[in-house]
């Protein structure tokens, strides 16, 4: 497929940016609490929308399993880290990881009974896991806050709690979050598992007929990517201070953890980070536009217009779209 | 006596009330290049399917070396050796020709052997090494067919079922890949194993066919022999013909 050559070309087009990326990044990070906290909390909610989405992108991108079941392990990092702190006083710094283990948990008998299935099987399955998980947090009130959701305690400014009343240190948790999966993403993909997930993605007969062992490769790449998106999941109590049912296992939480890497490039490493980055601004402008005009409510219609228009004409991502625009020169 | 490379004995297989295949036995000796053919719904797809362990039997077994692999998952098979192509090529299309070969040979050599200098070795063999770093769709068919036996036999392999792999091909292309495959068979003492429906093709390459019509198998001999059997020239032309033409 000649789309997906130009993609790597465009990827590695796009990392031959990546020096000057990182020296931009560090020379804006003394900047960072100097910006309004409206901008502090935008490029907060990027960069969690976009460690997000990376952590979709293993699964999906990379392995091809359409899950719309990942808000399960996103609720489970928020449900068990809030839980522990309010009721037990464990810091989300340990919380989070027992958040992690319960993903863990739930993704290897997800996986263990879903990933035998393909294509859109799959997907409706973890949409039941999904639906099944919701009902669950509605129904443990005493744990979870039924439908109200899970309000965190707040402490005040505190490093042992992870809160504050100002974004900034999120701005530099979030940061360290998209690099350190941005890196994963890339070990994977240069890596003998990520050859063994891209086979099962192309062909999974082809590629037990050349000795990958394929459902095994799935469910690794599921775990993966559900523990990622736990850890991340954490970051999200910490910095929203509440998560509920629909906010964490709803369809629309389902499908915004794709958006980042559909737009920016499925497969990718830059994908969900350029995706994820384009969502957000795209999201703050339209908001603020339709604010300044009084009418509220076109935003939204502006912002999933746009998206629509992005998906027409760059269905392979924007890493695709610059990639056959370089080649077009 | 050499403990056959391939051993099948009753094998049968029905699709609820469909009968696939009904008691084909047959062995192949190592180093043999052995053809199997058949008319359309024969069954040669469906015991292609059950040797690479892509469905299994409803009855007999398979022993692969003296093994029984009836159970046995296709990718523990190919990593054991038994390798195959497929009907209709079915490469990795986001993967280039290099990356391809290397997936198969990263599964079936030990940790401490060079898997780039494999990997170098099969695109060499097959004279593959200028299309190394194209994708699949942007080389001819004959380069993809010989891609798929390359990700076939690279790393370890011993036994290389070919599923009409000739289908398609110019007649200077299907002469230069039989040309191929018969130098994989004499140089590597790889066994093959050909299915193919049209018996001209195979009769110049094989030492021996099998014949299957109806779900079983009617004939097992050399060439010669099953071109002058009656019940292959029967099953093939309904005549009392010569089946090669």
């Amino acid at each position: 497929m000649a789309i997906a050559l130009d993609q790597r070309r465009g990827a590695r087009g796009v990392a031959r940016l990546l020096p000057l990326a990182a020296i931009g990044a560090v020379a804006i990070l003394p900047a960072l609490p100097f910006l309004s906290p409206y901008i502090q909390a935008a490029t907060v909610r990027a960069l969690i929308f976009i460690a997000l989405g990376q952590a979709w992108n293993i699964v999906a991108g990379i392995g091809g399993q359409l899950s719309l079941g990942h808000g399960v392990f996103l609720g489970l990092g928020c449900y068990v880290t809030g839980i522990l702190f309010n009721q037990f006083g464990i810091p989300p710094w340990l919380g989070v990881w027992a958040g992690v283990v319960v993903s863990l948990g739930v993704a290897l008998v997800m996986g263990g009974m879903t990933l035998r299935v393909r294509g859109i099987f799959f997907a409706l399955a973890t949409v039941a896991v999904s639906l099944a998980f919701d009902q669950l947090a509605r129904h443990f009130v005493g744990l979870t806050g039924g439908d109200n959701g899970l309000a965190l305690r707040f402490v005040g400014d505190s490093l042992w709690a992870m809160q504050s009343r100002t974004p900034a240190p999120f701005l530099y948790a979030g940061l360290l979050f998209v690099i350190a999966y941005y890196w994963i993403t890339q070990r994977i993909l240069g890596s003998r598992f990520g050859l063994e997930m891209r086979a099962v993605r192309d062909d999974e007969t082809a590629a037990a007929a050349a000795g990958v062992r394929v459902f095994r490769t799935k469910l690794l790449g599921f775990l993966i990517s559900a523990a990622m998106t736990a850890l991340a999941g954490g970051l999200y109590l910490q910095f929203y201070q509440a998560i509920d049912p629909e906010s964490a296992f709803g369809l629309g939480t389902a499908i915004q953890l794709q958006l980042p890497a559909l737009i920016g490039g499925l497969g990718t490493a830059w994908g969900p980070v350029l995706g994820g980055g384009l969502m957000i601004a795209l999201s703050e402008v339209t908001n603020w536009g339709a604010t300044k005009l009084g009418l509220v409510g076109v935003d939204v219609l502006v912002y999933g217009l746009v998206l629509l228009l992005v998906v027409l004409w760059a269905p392979q991502g924007i890493v695709g779209m610059l990639s056959r625009r370089r080649g077009d020169r | 006596m050499t403990t056959p490379a391939l051993e099948l004995t009753g094998i049968g297989r029905r699709f609820g009330g469909l009968v696939a295949l009904h008691g084909v036995s047959f062995s192949v000796q190592p180093g043999e290049v052995l053809g199997v053919i058949g008319p359309n719904g024969a069954g040669k797809s469906t015991l292609f399917e059950i040797i690479s362990g892509n469905l299994a039997p409803s009855a007999g077994s398979i022993r692969y070396f003296g093994e029984d692999c009836t159970r046995t998952p296709m990718h523990l098979r190919r990593r054991a050796g038994l390798c195959r192509t497929f009907q209709k090529v079915r490469l990795f299309e986001s993967m280039t020709v290099r990356e391809n070969i290397a997936l198969a040979v990263r599964q079936t050599i030990p940790a401490d052997r060079d898997w780039r200098a494999e990997v170098a070795l099969v695109l060499e063999r097959l004279r593959l090494q200028a299309q190394a770093e194209r994708l699949p769709s942007q080389i001819t068919l004959a380069d993809r067919k010989k891609v798929e036996i390359g990700r076939a036999i690279a790393g370890h392999c011993r036994v290389l079922l070919l599923d009409e792999s000739l289908s398609g091909l110019t007649h200077p292309e299907a002469t230069e890949l039989i040309g191929e495959i018969l130098a994989l068979n004499r140089d590597s003492g790889i066994t093959v194993v050909v299915v193919e429906h049209v018996l001209s093709v195979l009769a110049a390459m094989v030492q021996r066919l099998v014949v299957l019509h109806n779900t079983t198998v009617i004939a097992d001999g050399t060439p010669s022999e099953v071109a002058h059997n009656k019940e292959v020239i029967e099953a093939y032309l309904g005549t009392r013909r010569n089946a090669l033409g």
